[in-house]
């Protein structure tokens, strides 16, 4: 005779208890199990290889047709590109691609929480104020993480089995050190943020509204200074007027994604390049100085995991 | 009988609003009601004894461990059933329980081992699987006591636990809930501000009004009148009997329902000796012989408008 899955009575239990310094890890767990397990998730990290993906399509065409030319015209553009130029117009392209996965994964975090009194549950158990945040911060870090790692890695990975003859080691020995770094950054950036955003409403969508809408208001800002910085540098022609290309070229940074570029230019240490390495005389702005970059990336940081302290608390939401 | 929870000349505030005033209570093993109207501080004092919220003074301490000093200890011990619908989002009955028994600290395979027990035993073993999304309100407020219960604690706090259920929920939740505390062995303390629903659940009563302190005790001890007065119902209704009971020295207060209350002698023995021999002077036969008690509910006023 079968026996039953479990003793149907209630009883106490007086078994093992982990460490109330691993509450957050559980917290953590969750929140990962969710974020993986939606198929949007991987559909948009593979999304956001589709720069890298353009990109090896193009090199093997050129290389295809020199080939077939007998020309080295192959060799002298491969050994022109600036491969770390190529991972920063990557990430940059993408920015859009984080948003979404920002999104997808984060825009609810605590925002879904406040609108069905979870905070209750997670605070009457030994769960700390800093557990629980923590927790969610890494439940949402790590996604970001790995959205961004998959087509970082996977173009960095092509680029050593197959442009390593064109510098694609040599040109940075710590090429993949600072690409790690760069989308730590990113990821701990955005993590920060979207956590403080979603403490601020009681519905996931509301958040993901209000974080979406801020994004695109200064993405706006940022272009309007880019093309600033364009007319101050005089375009192609070359009359360039010094103070209003420095302002614009400082101004450009202050967006969602501009800090992150910034943080991106600082890291590989580059003001970057055209796409696809193609020669070109628009000129590039410049990556702004380490202190400009780091100081707003972790104001913006502490004041998104400020908020959500001071918003995380175990009151009743009366619907 | 030992205690749960002892506080001491405790003042909680929110801004001005005194919540609760110099008050002290021990609270005792065994299922206790919290009584009082809207605003008494109920909810407020369920939320101290969590450590939810910092007292402008005074103190105490929850199964023996001192609050805000040892709060997660307190937490690990005590499980707490909101007054209002909770739950976390996205999540089956199963799936929410076991988390809530990790975010209590069992290991994975415990919490989902007991998560599926306590299901069972909340009545929720058939909807296990769905999202709690779905859940009808009934169903919300048992999944709220699964949780509270998953981690096994020495003390369940209960607030409003019959809240927006329909008769037979009602019911239902109260023989759970009284099951619990007095077959299971955990110690419940129950704020509602339904009489019936404490009556039915508790052995003992703590009346809040304004903040304050206003009565304790046992349910039975506040239902009894001063005097013991007794109540008397005959098998057939009889003239003499109340000219019987007067022979014996026993005043008659009025009618009773169906029978009659008669004021108390000195002791209740004494006078249920009485109301015997007026019954067989008078050739009456006594069907009810009990206590006279008042209704909870007049106590329970009586209390708070001392």
């Amino acid at each position: 005779m079968p026996e039953p899955i479990a003793d149907l009575s209630y009883r106490g239990y007086s078994g093992e208890h982990l460490s109330e310094k691993r509450r957050w890890l559980v917290v953590a767990k969750m929140a990962w199990r969710n974020a993986f397990k939606k198929r949007a998730f991987w559909v948009f990290s593979v999304f956001a290889c589709w720069y890298y993906l353009v990109m090896i399509a193009f090199f093997y065409v050129i290389e295809q047709v020199g080939i077939a030319r007998g020309s080295d015209v192959v060799t002298q553009l491969f050994g022109s590109i600036s491969w770390k130029d190529q991972f920063l117009t990557g990430f940059t392209y993408s920015q859009i691609v984080w948003l979404s996965l920002g999104l997808l994964v984060g825009a609810g975090s605590i925002a879904n929480d406040n609108g069905t009194n979870a905070l209750l549950v997670y605070l009457s158990k030994p769960v700390r104020k800093v557990d629980y945040l923590l927790g969610k911060w890494a439940g949402l870090f790590l996604p970001l993480l790995v959205g961004m790692a998959v087509p970082t890695l996977f173009f960095y990975l092509y680029g050593v089995v197959n442009f390593r003859e064109y510098g694609f080691v040599s040109q940075d020995s710590y090429l993949l050190v600072k690409v790690l770094a760069m989308i730590l950054g990113a990821a701990c950036f955005q993590a920060s943020l979207i956590l403080g955003v979603s403490s601020l409403f009681n519905q996931g969508r509301m958040a993901g509204a209000a974080y979406a809408a801020c994004f695109f208001l200064l993405t706006f800002f940022s272009n309007l200074m880019w093309i600033a910085f364009l007319v101050a540098e005089g375009g192609r022609r070359g009359h360039r007027n010094g103070p209003l290309s420095e302002i614009a070229s400082r101004l450009y940074y202050l967006s969602i994604d501009g800090l992150q570029i910034g943080w991106a230019k600082v890291v590989l240490g580059t003001d970057g390049s055209p796409p696809f390495g193609m020669p070109s005389r628009t000129p590039q702005i410049p990556a702004p100085p380490l202190l400009l970059a780091l100081i707003p990336i972790l104001l913006v940081s502490a004041g998104g995991m400020f908020l959500a302290w001071r918003r995380v608390r175990a009151v009743e939401v009366v619907k | 009988m030992g205690t749960v929870a002892s506080i001491q000349n405790l003042t909680v505030q929110y801004g001005n609003f005194v919540a609760l005033r110099d008050f002290s209570v021990e609270i005792p093993e065994g299922c206790v009601g919290l009584l009082g109207p809207n605003g008494a501080g109920k909810t407020t004092l369920i939320k101290t004894l969590l450590g939810f919220v910092d007292p402008a003074a005074g103190g105490g301490t929850v199964l023996g461990r001192e609050i805000g000093k040892h709060d997660l200890q307190i937490r690990q011990n005590v499980g707490y059933l909101p007054e209002q619908d909770c739950h976390i989002p996205g999540l089956s009955a199963v799936e929410y329980v076991a988390y809530a028994g990790e975010l209590g600290g069992l290991p994975t395979n415990q919490a989902l081992r007991r998560a599926h027990e306590v299901l069972e035993h909340c009545g929720l073993g058939e909807a296990r699987y769905r999202p709690v999304e779905t859940y009808s309100t009934g169903m919300k407020q048992r999944i709220k006591l699964a949780q509270a219960l998953v981690h096994g604690p020495q003390l369940l706090l209960l607030d409003e636990p019959t809240n927006g259920l329909d008769p037979l929920g009602r019911e239902e939740m109260i023989k759970l809930v009284r099951s619990i505390s007095h077959d299971k062995g955990v110690n419940v303390l129950v704020s509602s501000h339904l009489l019936p629903d404490i009556e039915r659940t508790c052995d003992q009563v703590i009346v809040l009004f304004n903040g304050e302190l206003r009565a304790q005790g046992l349910i039975e001890d506040l239902k009894r009148v001063d005097g013991h007065p007794m109540v008397v119902e005959l098998r057939e209704p009889n003239s003499e009997f109340a000219r019987s009971a007067a022979q014996v020295g026993l005043n008659l207060i009025g009618p009773h329902g169906t029978g009659f209350l008669f004021e108390g002698l000195d002791r209740p023995e004494e006078t249920a000796t009485a109301l015997f021999k007026a019954a067989r002077l008078s050739g009456a036969q006594i069907r009810r012989l009990d206590l006279a008690e008042r209704s909870l509910e007049d106590a329970f006023l009586e209390a708070v408008h001392a």
